[in-house]
């Protein structure tokens, strides 16, 4: 786990275009005075770059919705098409699209505490990429790779979390500690006498 | 080979033992801290301010402020913050507030700061100091902007940091972080930044910390002998091995029944046949030493090796102390033996 760099775990090299900027819309059709009126309940009015493209996202206490500004048009939630383009817009490598689906329940573990509904658009890469599309704000919420998943699995091995592979505070984990600690102790402990000369002692023994 | 490989083993082990104990017991205290006390959650008063209704009469939209406050904006979101309509400005450098009603930038002074600190600490104490400083710094890792540290007097020696540019919750820090943290560093061996377990001290010494782990168990099956598992026979009834005693000078020789995984020594003495020994067994004094014939009379061990001469070792010279009693043997008894017929 330590061998391998933490930022390549994380796919960082497989991302491109993350740092977009919005581009503030100069006489939008609706503005956000319209999408108070039309969302009262709304918590947050944003400004989001999708593609290049800045849009508009509102989310309510229950709701999130993606709106284009030029035309009043509600996007969300996205279509697989969107999904895939969005995926291709931000994937750094050449490979094709083999797969995409739309998680609503049932996440696989990679992605067990993210919000619900998500794309899984998976890469036909070495790494076997999986980039997951958030639906409702256009944006790539999380992205996996066979790397991370190893890498998870050695942390569930490290943590001894079976389960959720999240908890490091378990019963079993912490049994385990204060054993191998007491062995640890222990052969320190004999380590020293292990140097200590006393194969010598002995045979001044016999004379 | 055996020998070299234990001799490694044994300067390996000296090398990084103390690293290897190190991360058992940084390990420990990680898990052992409460988590919630960590985060300083335990502490904290729940916060409504993330789903409060935008509620303002008059707002200004994105295009109506001044261009300066966007400028280069990841993500811009409007929201109420602070009981106020405001925009808050994502960008690769950190966040900003810009109010949605007049276009000013928001700034958090001490004033503020102490306030919003109040709001969040629900524990047992006071503000004692207001210090600003910098993200990121030691306590504020992985974070950036200007902060102002909020001390408390409480136990577990809270410090809250609020964002100078949100009046965000960036941390709330105590003792308990601040010893996991420091076990933290122990653990991933990264003792300036106590952030990247990538480094390449840690690379190396888990590397040999592997070596050690299988060198050491490969040693193992050297370290077990057949008579390690005679213990198992205690499920098995009258597993004797038949030990005939040779006595020279009296010129006969009898025989007795030993259990078998049993010590020689001991077992020896039970049956009223007392060898010699001045340490009484402990593989100290030498004294015990017999000539033991036997179909597969295991090599002598480092004890035996050091307190009888090689001459004799080569003649069946072990001492009882030293022996378990695994087959059939015959023992030629010296004269120093106390041997009680009965």
């Amino acid at each position: 786990m330590v061998v391998v760099d933490i930022d390549f775990i994380h796919g960082d090299p497989l991302v491109r275009n993350m740092q977009d900027t919005v581009v503030i819309p100069d006489s939008p059709k609706i503005n956000f005075a319209d999408l108070r009126t039309q969302y009262p309940d709304a918590i947050r009015i944003g400004l989001t770059p999708v593609m290049g493209k800045t849009l508009y996202t509102v989310m309510t206490t229950e709701k999130r919705y993606l709106l284009d500004p030029q035309t009043g048009l509600t996007y969300s939630p996205l279509d697989e098409q969107s999904a895939r383009e969005i995926a291709k817009y931000h994937f750094a490598g050449e490979a094709q699209i083999t797969n995409v689906m739309l998680i609503t329940s049932n996440p696989p573990m990679e992605i067990k505490t993210r919000r619900l509904p998500l794309w899984r658009v998976d890469f036909d890469d070495r790494f076997a990429t999986s980039f997951y599309i958030d639906p409702f704000n256009g944006s790539l919420a999380t992205r996996r790779h066979q790397y991370w998943r190893i890498f998870d699995f050695l942390w569930m091995l490290h943590i001894m979390d079976y389960e959720d592979r999240s908890d490091a505070h378990n019963r079993l984990l912490i049994a385990a500690q204060f054993t191998g600690l007491t062995f640890a102790i222990s052969g320190l402990w004999l380590l020293f006498y292990s140097f200590s000369g006393r194969r010598k002692k002995l045979r001044l023994g016999t004379n | 080979m055996t020998r070299t490989l234990k001799k490694i083993h044994k300067w390996v082990g000296l090398l990084i033992g103390v690293q290897v104990f190190l991360w058992l017991l940084s390990g420990l205290v990680i898990a052992l801290i409460d988590p919630v006390k960590v985060s300083g959650k335990q502490w904290a008063r729940p916060t409504t301010a993330e789903s409060q209704t935008i509620d303002s009469t008059r707002l200004l939209n994105p295009a109506q402020l001044p261009a300066e406050r966007l400028k280069n904006a990841l993500g811009v979101d409007l929201m109420m913050r602070h009981g106020k309509a405001v925009y808050l400005v994502k960008r690769a450098d950190g966040e900003s507030l810009v109010s949605a009603v007049d276009a000013s930038l928001i700034v958090i002074d001490k004033t503020d700061a102490e306030r919003l600190a109040q709001q969040d600490f629900g524990g047992d104490g006071v503000i004692v100091s207001i210090e600003p400083g910098m993200a990121p710094d030691k306590e504020t890792r992985g974070k950036k902007g200007a902060f102002w540290r909020v001390n408390f007097s409480d136990k577990a020696n809270t410090a809250i940091y609020i964002s100078a540019s949100t009046g965000a919750i960036l941390e709330r820090r105590n003792t308990y972080w601040r010893v996991r943290d420091f076990f933290w560093m122990l653990h991933i061996m990264d003792y300036p930044g106590r952030e990247n377990f990538n480094n390449p001290l840690i690379i190396t010494v888990a590397l040999i910390a592997i070596w050690l782990g299988l060198s050491g168990f490969g040693l193992l099956f050297g370290s077990f002998t057949r008579a390690d598992f005679f213990f198992l026979n205690v499920f098995r009834k009258n597993d004797e091995a038949v030990v005939t005693l040779v006595d020279k000078k009296a010129g006969d020789s009898r025989q007795v029944k030993l259990r078998k995984g049993s010590n020689l020594f001991l077992s020896l003495a039970t049956h009223n046949v007392n060898v010699a020994s001045i340490c009484g067994g402990g593989g100290e004094c030498g004294k015990c030493r017999l000539k033991i014939e036997c179909t597969d009379l295991p090599g002598a061990n480092d004890i035996e090796t050091a307190l009888i001469p090689k001459r004799l070792r080569e003649q069946g010279y072990r001492l009882t102390c030293q022996q378990l009693v695994e087959n059939d043997m015959v023992l030629h008894l010296a004269e120093s033996t106390h041997s009680n017929q009965q």
